[in-house]
């Protein structure tokens, strides 16, 4: 194999990471406050389809980007009314998210498949290092959003691990009622925390239709909701090791579409499997392990709060 | 101050809350729909009456009605029998796949048999296959206590990974122009219609329903069941073994999950395809929620809601796009999630006295 094409490989790798690290922050965020959102896949949906919409009519991807993540915190917020506010199940109304998502997607974006992009996230020259051989287009030469993914998992993990806000909002998710007996919002903090992991899906969405693609169809986002709620697990819910994990999974959908070119007889299609599997092996290594430590997840995490019921 | 609004436990649930709950979801997805329609300059009404004709209109159509209930009712059984125990499958999905993997292994190597013994054998291995792939995160949750939301989830996504590798690998069918097609099933192992386009698969959810909900309701395996999902503690001192609890009823689950693809492949496909499940298992997680999880709601929520999905198709021959039917079933979903809430829960205001208890007539 060449030079070119294994670069070009872990160029991939790199921005399907950014594109799944995104996410996966927004899952981590919210699992964090306790709420599970199985409504990734229809966030992402949603992202992608208003920011190829906004980019097509206002001609400007940082608009089109924040009108995305705008709509993914709205549907999020859905979520949030059922399963904060109301106490529904969250496994229940996670699935119908996705499914209004997938939805609303399908019918917002009917009349923009296959129309060229009107914004691009282009990628960006950062002068002296892009020209670097190797770290150069691996690292100096992304598009814009995959240094806003990497800031954004700086910035989760700064605020979870040395802010008030941070602690307040895992600790909802450790103990929701010894939160509200120490004067927090349980509401406010599950709330918010769905809200802006509903925007970095929403982000993460819009990579696709502003950078990756970029194009708007049905079925776009091809599951890779899924593999974010995954990445949660297998980073063991801490925003660095979820970083890295995206590397990986986003390595195995990079290699995915490059077997053939590389000459490997393997199927694509058992490799895709490789994320789901990696998880599952280590789940079992967490629970074999929190015999003698406490389990990585967020003691609270799927259970309803309500004052009156603690 | 203002007056914030609370939940506030119901002594008891409101009579009826259920139906109610999801004639409420469906009161809202109307609405909503008719908003749609309007933007996108169709006739509500006419949209509507086409949709009610389709799904409920006459025998030909409740045919179609009841053979998509069929997969809807027995994936919901599958969540339902696991849910009765607190524990979560949502790996019907896949679990749908495994079942038709082994019901389409079976026609391969049987495709000379008697139709009645192929189908029996088929079925027999989906109920195989499906439990087969629920028995990993069975152990994992019986014996190292892993939650089996996300094991069920991840091997949903491998389950249908391995029917493409299927499909484009061993199992292609040599006569399919190098299309990556699984081959045609016998013709005899086809379920026998019952009426107009009905097949028996009916008669069969409805058999697995009954036994399942008797199983649960009046057995002492059933009894036993209800007392861990509603008490670990209690279900420990009276001496039931959890462990082994959690293993049978989530195989078991897998295995209904599975019997779901083994009939929906005789009865409706004509071979092993990838799209086979066509989202039967997350469908059925929310038809057994708004069962309330019970084995005998299934049935019922089953066929409403397959109506709901025949009736969202047939408008796209009106030019009505898919994605709308697809909201549509959405806002039924969080409509009756909502009202169920409310119908557990009544809303006060902050300060204001708890009312008296209702009134309860028995």
């Amino acid at each position: 194999m060449s030079e070119a094409s294994l670069i070009g490989l872990f160029v991939a790798t790199v921005s399907f990471g950014a594109l799944l690290y995104l996410a996966a922050l927004g899952e981590l965020l919210a699992e964090k406050a306790g709420i599970l959102n199985l409504g990734v896949e229809g966030m992402m949906a949603i992202g992608a389809v208003t920011a190829f919409i906004a980019g097509v009519e206002l001609k400007n991807p940082w608009a089109a980007l924040a009108i995305a993540m705008a709509s993914g915190a709205a549907l999020a917020s859905v979520h949030g009314f059922f399963t904060v506010a109301l106490g529904a199940e969250q496994v229940v109304s996670g699935l119908s998210l996705t499914i209004l998502g997938l939805g609303l997607a399908a019918y917002l974006g009917k009349d923009y498949v296959g129309q060229p992009p009107g914004a691009e996230l282009v990628p960006v020259q950062w002068s002296g290092l892009s020209d670097l051989p190797w770290v150069g287009p691996i690292i100096f030469k992304q598009a814009p959003i995959v240094y806003f993914a990497l800031l954004m998992g700086i910035a989760v993990s700064l605020v979870l691990a040395n802010t008030r806000l941070g602690l307040a909002l895992r600790a909802a998710g450790e103990s929701a009622s010894s939160t509200d007996s120490a004067g927090h919002s349980v509401l406010g903090l599950r709330l918010g925390a769905v809200a802006a992991g509903g925007a970095l899906a929403g982000a993460s969405g819009a990579y696709l239709t502003l950078s990756i693609t970029p194009q708007w169809a049905e079925g776009l986002t091809a599951g890779r909701g899924w593999i974010a709620v995954a990445l949660v697990i297998f980073g063991a819910w801490r925003p660095g090791r979820v970083g890295w994990g995206a590397l990986l999974f986003g390595g195995t959908l990079a290699l995915k579409t490059r077997l053939q070119t590389f000459g490997v007889d393997f199927s694509p299609i058992i490799l895709s499997m490789l994320p789901y599997i990696l998880t599952l092996l280590i789940l079992l290594v967490i629970s074999v392990r929190s015999r003698k430590r406490p389990s990585p997840a967020p003691a609270g995490l799927g259970f309803a709060y309500r004052r009156e019921e603690r | 101050m203002t007056r914030r609004p609370r939940l506030d436990l119901r002594d008891q649930p409101l009579v009826g809350g259920q139906p109610l709950a999801f004639g409420i979801g469906l009161a809202i997805a109307l609405f909503v729909g008719t908003l749609l329609l309007l933007g996108a300059g169709h006739d509500p009404l006419k949209v509507y009456s086409r949709m009610f004709e389709a799904s409920l209109g006459d025998p030909d159509a409740w045919a179609v009605t009841l053979n998509r209930a069929v997969p809807l009712g027995l994936a919901g059984l599958a969540v339902a029998v696991a849910g009765s125990m607190g524990l979560w499958n949502i790996g019907a999905e896949g679990q749908i796949m495994a079942g038709a993997i082994g019901a389409s292994w079976v026609a391969r190597i049987g495709g000379e048999w008697p139709g009645l013994i192929l189908i029996t054998v088929m079925l027999i291995a989906a109920l195989g296959g499906g439990g087969l792939l629920a028995l990993g995160p069975a152990v994992a949750k019986a014996k190292l206590g892993v939650n089996e939301i996300i094991t069920t989830l991840m091997l949903n996504e491998v389950a249908i990974r391995l029917v493409q590798w299927l499909i484009h690998g061993p199992w292609k069918d040599p006569d399919a122009y190098n299309f990556p097609l699984a081959p045609m099933l016998p013709e005899q192992a086809h379920l026998p219609t019952l009426f107009s386009r009905a097949h028996c698969g009916i008669l069969i959810a409805a058999g697995v329903i009954v036994i399942s909900s008797v199983a649960v309701k009046y057995t002492a395996w059933g009894y036993e069941l209800r007392i861990a999902g509603s008490s670990e503690a209690t279900a420990r001192y009276s001496g039931i073994s959890l462990p082994q609890k959690i293993l049978t009823v989530l195989v078991l689950s897998g295995g209904i999950a599975g019997l779901a693809g083994g009939v929906e492949l005789t009865g409706t496909a004509d071979r092993l395809t990838e799209t086979l499940s066509n989202g039967f298992g997350f469908a059925g997680i929310i038809v057994a929620a708004l069962a309330l999880m019970r084995p005998s709601g299934v049935a019922v929520v089953a066929v409403l809601f397959g109506a709901v999905q025949i009736g969202g198709q047939s408008i796209q021959t009106l030019g009505v796009s898919s994605s709308v039917s697809t909201i549509l079933q959405a806002f039924v979903l969080f409509g009756a999630i909502g009202a169920g809430v409310l119908s557990r829960y009544r809303i006060l205001f902050e300060g204001e006295a708890q009312p008296a208890p209702e009134a309860v007539d028995k």
